[in-house]
């Protein structure tokens, strides 16, 4: 609402070129102002003698020519100096040829250059942009997982999954691990660090340690780096800090989606350095990502134990240290949603606990693909997992479920059945999970010939099947497009942007964009190929907008056998009568679809001491 | 003083088309152009021969992760 009625002159400073200046009185006026837009071609004295007879309080003015537009400008700004009407009006200008520094040095008070939004110039007139940064929007950090019931719609596969949840969380309710006895421990940690004991933080260290396998614990005993990893130097960390802040402040994000707050767009880092992901992420920021998810190395899941500091590594992944994600979250920008992935090995729960303590927006649990997929033995998994879930609704993290099995060969039935078990698990303890399918050409599509024809039909009739069964949001993923990206960049951003807006068409809450460096296996992904897919689905995003891509008949037909085949898989489950013995005996996936049980953590599991 | 290739951020590309006969001259002649150009240690990222030559595009990492990053301090040679 405006408090006074401001007055505002548009005049456009070019002999037809208004159109830019149209859509922005259209912005003002909505926004209450009082406008006042000049016709084209007029000279800078006729400019002027308007200002002085309309006494407005800001002179917009436009200008699409590049040819002598320092010329023109300067004079206007001259003869508006002169007429001494500046200071109880400020001169705004915009267009093609111009930029910040120009506008600066003629003696404007704001330019705006070419990608400008009318939203962008209300926000400047409201004062909701920093002077000095003349495009910066002030984005809010968006909410992703409220506004639904998580309430079962198909009532048969909700008793089902209420009945099979309820067994698995009385199950893992007895049972406990060195994982979930670490996760305390780091907890515990956090709690005297606040308080400022380091002699307590030191001894529940060497306890810490005593439960790390013995690739993890040289790192505490003796002060050994583990794998291919290094710590960082005081130096590299104040440069980063540096580089970081300087980045944020010159940082003006791009607009992904154009007219839709939905779906969000995510993207992974992880490029094995807490440094280098820190300068992916101001790239992703600035190309208008709305979040970022933490990637960690494989290995971080195979072993007992996190490592601590500033750590640094060759390979794919990011060590997960508390040290590396408070890097990372200070680095962000305010609006940026950042997720820390718990979801498949040892440390799942102390990682839930880290995403915790570090303030982020998101982690992930899935103790199916985790334990079926990922190698991680489906006891230990489910305990930890359900302690996980327990975590994250206690820190009011929303979580994603995963079902990445498909990739190994798991028809998109099952793995689902997988993931509503774990989603109403979590329901049950108070969390708040998203339903995460994948957008991919799976095994079971390559296979049965459900992509024959198009990527739509299959992926859309997913979700169609999820919806008919549960309201609860839903976000493709991870990322979207997987198995249909080669190592041409043209090709893997337009299969990217084509996936992502599927996914928005489908009205997912989000969706999570792959690199166009996807299908390149040579080295680490390239900050301008994180450039490639979101400068794609930008593009999309505008040419969709909120118009919907129209799936085939097979789509419904589709969506009718998951659903069926979900409900099928759940009588099984059930009827076994034991969900972790399900997983070991393959009826969420098993040798014929492409996974096993896996071995990490076996045997590791102990009954809680009453 | 700044070292241009310092400001990389990690990698770069060259992408162009080249009049050859097969994917295997395509590579052999990418690679020496890179070579050439002094990016040593380059691979090819993408190449597609069809008819009259092949589209492709080779890399080479400036800095990979683990590195210390000349760009954190500006691009300067030293400090």
């Amino acid at each position: 609402m405006v408090e006074e009625k401001k007055k505002i002159l548009l005049a456009p400073l070019d002999p037809v070129h208004d159109v830019g200046l149209k859509m922005i009185r259209r912005a003002l006026d909505e926004a209450g102002y009082e406008t006042n837009l000049l016709p084209p071609d007029l000279p800078p004295e006729e400019i002027v003698k308007n200002m002085i007879a309309y006494k407005p309080d800001y002179t917009l003015i436009g200008r699409t020519l590049g040819y002598d537009v320092e010329t023109v400008l300067s004079r206007l700004v001259d003869l508006a100096d002169a007429s001494g009407l500046r200071p109880k009006m400020k001169m705004v200008v915009g267009g093609m040829p111009i930029k910040p520094e120009l506008a600066a040095e003629l003696g404007f008070d704001a330019g705006f250059g070419p990608g400008t939004t009318p939203e962008e110039v209300v926000a400047y007139i409201e004062g909701r942009l920093e002077a000095e940064q003349h495009t910066k929007v002030l984005r809010q950090k968006p909410k992703i997982a409220e506004g639904f019931s998580y309430r079962f719609v198909n009532e048969e596969i909700g008793r089902l999954c209420s009945e099979i949840a309820d067994e698995a969380l009385a199950w893992a309710s007895e049972r406990t691990s060195p994982g979930i006895e670490r996760s305390q421990i780091r907890r515990e940690m956090f709690s005297l660090q606040r308080r400022g004991d380091s002699a307590g933080v030191e001894k529940l260290r060497r306890e810490y340690a005593a439960l790390c396998d013995s690739f993890i614990k040289p790192f505490y005993d003796l002060g050994q780096t583990v794998g291919k990893t290094r710590l960082l130097s005081e130096s590299e960390l104040a440069a980063l800090n540096e580089y970081a802040a300087e980045a944020a402040s010159r940082l003006v994000p791009r607009r992904v989606r154009h007219s839709k707050e939905r779906p969000l767009v995510f993207t992974q880092y992880g490029t094995g350095c807490p440094f280098m992901d820190v300068a992916h992420i101001k790239v992703v920021e600035a190309w208008g990502a709305d979040g970022v998810i933490h990637f960690d190395p494989s290995w971080g899941a195979r072993h007992e134990g996190l490592l601590e500091g500033h750590i640094t590594h060759e390979e794919d992944g990011s060590p997960i240290t508390p040290e590396n994600l408070a890097l990372i979250k200070h680095s962000l920008m305010p609006w940026t949603l950042w997720q820390v992935r718990a979801h498949r090995g040892l440390n799942t729960p102390e990682t839930v606990v880290l995403a915790g303590e570090m303030k982020a927006d998101l982690t992930k649990v899935n103790m199916v693909y985790g334990s079926l997929g990922a190698g991680t033995d489906p006891e230990r998994l489910v305990v930890d997992g359900t302690e996980a879930l327990r975590l994250a609704a206690e820190y009011g993290l929303p979580y994603d479920v995963v079902t990445n099995e498909e990739l190994c060969g798991v028809p998109a039935y099952k793995a689902f059945a997988g993931m509503l078990i774990v989603a109403t698990m979590g329901i049950k303890l108070g969390g708040r999970p998203i339903l995460k399918p994948l957008f991919c050409y799976s095994p079971e599509v390559l296979i049965n010939g459900q992509m024959s024809d198009n990527y739509v039909d299959f992926n859309a009739a997913k979700l169609m099947a999820l919806r008919s069964i549960i309201d609860a949001p839903v976000w493709p993923g991870e990322p979207v497009g997987f198995m249909t990206h080669t190592s041409d960049r043209i090709q893997a951003s337009a299969t990217t942007m084509l996936h992502a807006c599927l996914a928005s068409s489908l009205d997912a809450v989000a969706v999570t964009i792959s690199s166009s460096d996807e299908a390149f296996s040579g080295g680490p992904i390239s900050a301008a190929s994180r450039v490639d897919t979101l400068r794609a689905v930008t593009e999309g995003m505008r040419f969709f907008g909120k118009a919907k891509i129209q799936p085939t008949e097979k789509a419904e037909e589709f969506a009718r056998g998951i659903t069926e085949g979900i409900q099928k898989v759940l009588q099984q489950v059930k009827a076994r009568g034991s969900f972790v013995s399900a997983l070991y005996e393959g009826l969420l996936g098993n040798k014929e679809d492409g996974v096993y049980p896996g071995r990490a953590g076996r045997q590791t599991v102990r009954t809680r001491s009453t | 003083m700044k070292e241009p290739i310092n400001l990389v951020m990690d990698a770069i590309d060259v992408e162009t088309f080249l009049a050859c006969t097969s994917e295997e001259e395509a590579r052999n002649t990418m690679l020496e152009i890179m070579k050439r150009m002094g990016l040593n240690e380059a691979e090819i990222v993408f190449v597609e021969t069809i008819g009259p030559g092949a589209r492709v595009r080779a890399r080479c990492y400036v800095h990979k992760p683990g590195d210390e990053y000349r760009w954190l301090r500006g691009g300067r040679k030293h400090g």
